[in-house]
């Protein structure tokens, strides 16, 4: 009995009303809620989230105010597939509705999965540049590289969310455990004593003398980025190496010496290498004439792909992006000398699901249109 | 009931693959926690996606530096060649060396004095194999030099560089030795650096015209804003710390370094003003608010004189758009103010902030106490500043030391 409640409460559409309309409130409030906190605090806030809450001023607890884009979403999707479990049976007559309604869920599922699996980068090149990899622009690695080879480095990349754990690192690749003594996401650095910076503690690299930090609250704002710093210390069963300041504020890679290997260390944007490479062979900016005003970005560059033997000439500009090996490179944005250019990397493995359910809700349209129109006709014939 | 289930077995394929899909969903997300190995080629990695600072050297990446980047223009000696600009250098040149090496050439500005002359080049002596010198032999070392309409030392070390770890990422030639032509140059609240570094003999070969692309630079103003790390003030205010976007009191004063915690004078606050939270260079901050608008009082503190009277109070007209004073005119700029714990020095200005364009007064004490300098500032929209200098005076003259 109440599980049949509970299909019936999930399948009404009193609750497709009550979520459409909801839906309308939330794109509201989290529009106008992008000029006080900015878009990526906005979007996380509003549309990747369960609840939105609200904080009143000078307290700690938060009200939750509006249902967010991940619950509104989770209930539509349950909402169109109960609804079909609870009042449809397939029939020929209602295929387009069945269609209708797949294209739909599709939808929220691709809506979902893009925003679970999507990974944007940036690819940042000078003209003459060649480059085999893009650079997240907000998550940073520490890449311990291996340099001891003359012909290729190793590198171990540990993602900064394994360092906010704060405990041992060990990989079968690295012949040395990597403490985390601490790490802060986001920090601020400093070479002389302030109030409320602690001095670094490191032993080795850089940081051994005269540096500070401290912690920072995360940065919310889309235009800026944190700036992450730690201790780390590694150490071989020969004992320890020493203990490294790593820091986003460093600009260069910090040598050490293990077990007679070289190695580097950095803090460094997390990067996403390809089994190709992208040379920029002009960047061009048009303009109207006689203005400032931009007419066209773009890139003209060269696919190299060794193993394949590919190599040929792309053009990127704007709305005309490169669709290659399950990317796609947008022109994003330009050095301000128009010597180089930054794409937008997209990775979306569901960049597809969007096409197909907009086509399978279409022909789901035509299809229930003729399902109406054809019987109509013949009715009109035979009067 | 038994209709429901029937049609829910019905659909049982559909919906369990969306089950399905929304279950694997947080397990993909899972991925981003995972260590990755790979290899590259040599060529790849030694060269940054966004070369950086000198080692050692410190600066706001990108997202936040870039914005922010000071201006400046150079006429390149024949055969440098531009590579990418990168995240901590403004700009960064390849020359030809000799027997096919080439120089690396930086400009990095950062904002402060970035750790002092003498930490900078005992640094960079490092990178090289040189011992540290101490501070009374820092003048020994050294050449003058043009940096457009400034002057500068340039500091020519060569080397064996050993560097930390055994390794170090200064090139070296056959003969082992590395060089590094460097000057860092105090301009404003900016400290630049200016770096050629390669193998002894050709950077050798390239510093007559390392020289002659100092002399040619030309500096514009920055557009200081957007390059603050998160809970920066702007530039400008005297409140942030001193790596990363800073406005210290000007150089020549030592070391700059705030009171220690619990040192904290005794004063009474004006009940109007709103107590704000202290930035790492700053003893105090309050906000004086009418209406829409404000004024912000600041109380710093630091060793020495920290460059003194004149050089502070240009500093403080700078800040509202005014030409700096000379020695002459500087009895004029200023009035004396007897306080609690002795004389001090009173400014009162009034300019325009150069972000906003707005009219803005600034009232500003100096007072020198026990080898320290107070610096009270209260700036801000002209009227509120007007109606508050007279609380604002009476909070400095009557703060227990």
């Amino acid at each position: 009995m109440f599980f049949d409640r509970l299909i019936k409460f999930f399948a009404s559409l009193r609750l497709t009303v009550v979520c459409l309309a909801l839906g309308m409130v939330l794109i509201f409030a989290g529009t106008l809620a992008q000029v006080p906190m900015g878009l990526y605090k906005a979007q996380n806030e509003f549309f990747r989230s369960f609840v939105v809450f609200w904080q009143p001023e000078h307290f700690a607890w938060k009200i939750p105010v509006l249902p967010g884009g991940y619950l509104l979403g989770g209930l539509l999707l349950i909402n169109l597939i109960a609804a079909h479990a609870e009042r449809f049976s397939f029939s020929r007559k209602k295929a387009g509705i069945w269609m209708i309604h797949s294209g739909l869920i599709l939808l929220l599922l691709g809506q979902l999965l893009t925003d679970m699996l999507a990974q944007e980068s940036q690819l940042h090149l000078r003209v003459g540049d060649a480059r085999n990899y893009s650079e997240s622009d907000r998550e940073f690695e520490l890449a311990i590289t291996d340099v001891t080879d003359k012909d290729a480095d190793k590198v171990v990349a540990i993602p900064e969310h394994l360092l906010l754990r704060q405990q041992d690192i060990n990989n079968s690749q690295l012949p040395f455990t990597l403490k985390v003594d601490k790490f802060y996401l986001n920090s601020a650095v400093t070479n002389q004593p302030a109030a409320g910076y602690e001095a670094s503690g490191a032993t080795a690299g850089f940081g051994t003398t005269g540096v500070w930090l401290k912690s920072l609250p995360r940065e919310t704002v889309m235009e800026l980025r944190d700036l992450p710093s730690g201790i780390v210390e590694v150490v071989s069963p020969a004992g320890s190496t020493g203990k490294f300041m790593i820091s986003a504020y460093f600009g260069e890679a910090q040598p050490f010496t293990v077990a007679g290997r070289k190695y580097t260390m950095m803090l460094r944007m997390e990067r996403f290498y390809k089994p190709y490479s992208l040379r920029l062979q002009e960047f061009k900016h048009d303009v109207y004439k006689g203005t400032d005003v931009p007419k066209n970005f773009s890139s003209r560059l060269v696919l190299d792909r060794p193993a394949t033997g590919e190599h040929r000439e792309v053009l990127i500009y704007m709305n005309n992006p490169l669709r290659y090996d399950g990317e796609t490179y947008y022109q994003a944005s330009f050095d301000p000398d128009d010597g180089g250019t930054v794409l937008q990397v997209v990775h979306n493995p569901s960049w597809v699901t969007p096409y197909l359910a907009c086509l399978l809700v279409g022909a789901g349209l035509i299809v229930q249109f003729l399902s109406h129109l054809i019987p109509f006709l013949k009715r009109k014939q035979s009067l | 009931m038994n209709s429901i289930w029937s049609k829910l077995q019905m659909n049982q394929t559909l919906a369990g693959g969306a089950l399905l899909a929304l279950l694997a969903l947080p397990l993909a997300g899972c991925g981003n926690d995972e260590v990755k190995v790979y290899k590259v080629a040599k060529t790849d990695d030694t060269a940054p996606a966004t070369p950086a600072a000198a080692p050692g050297d410190m600066a706001a990446p990108a997202a936040n530096a870039q914005p922010g980047m000071p201006q400046l223009k150079w006429t390149l000696p024949d055969g440098w060649t531009t590579k990418p600009a990168g995240e901590m250098r403004l700009a960064s040149f390849s020359a030809p060396g000799k027997d096919g090496n080439t120089v690396d050439v930086s400009v990095v500005p950062l904002p402060g004095m970035a750790g002092g002359d003498l930490n900078n080049v005992n640094r960079w002596r490092g990178q090289v194999g040189l011992a540290p010198i101490s501070a009374e032999d820092l003048p020994k070392e050294g050449q003058a030099v043009a940096v457009g309409d400034s002057t500068a030392v340039l500091y020519d070390l060569s080397g064996t560089p050993a560097g930390a770890g055994g390794m170090s990422t200064i090139t070296t030639g056959a003969d082992g030795k590395g060089r590094i032509l460097a000057v860092g140059l105090h301009r404003e609240d900016m400290m630049w650096f200016f770096k050629a570094t390669g193998d002894d003999v050709s950077v050798g070969f390239q510093k007559d015209n390392f020289i002659g692309f100092l002399k040619s630079l030309q500096f514009a103003a920055p557009d200081a804003s957007a390059a603050l790390p998160p809970d920066h003030p702007p530039i400008g205010g005297d409140a942030t710390p001193p790596m990363a976007g800073q406005s210290l009191p000007p150089m020549g004063g030592g070391t700059p370094a705030t009171v220690p915690a619990g040192a904290l004078p005794a004063w009474t606050v004006p009940t109007a003003w709103t107590a704000e939270p202290p930035s790492a260079m700053l003893l105090a901050r309050f906000t004086a608010t009418e209406h829409t608008a404000k004024a912000d009082i600041t109380v710093s503190s630091f060793p020495g004189d920290v460059g003194g009277l004149l050089a502070n109070v240009n500093r403080w007209r700078r800040q509202i758009s005014l030409p700096p004073v000379d020695d002459a005119a500087l009895s004029s700029a200023i009035t004396p103010l007897s306080t609690s714990a002795g004389p001090a020095s009173e400014v009162d200005v009034t300019g325009t902030d150069p972000k906003t364009g707005q009219p803005t007064q600034l009232v500003g004490v100096i007072l020198p106490l026990n080898g320290q300098t107070w610096f009270y500032k209260l700036m801000g929209d002209a009227a509120v500043v007007d109606h508050q200098k007279p609380a604002f005076l009476q909070f400095v003259q009557t703060v227990k030391y």
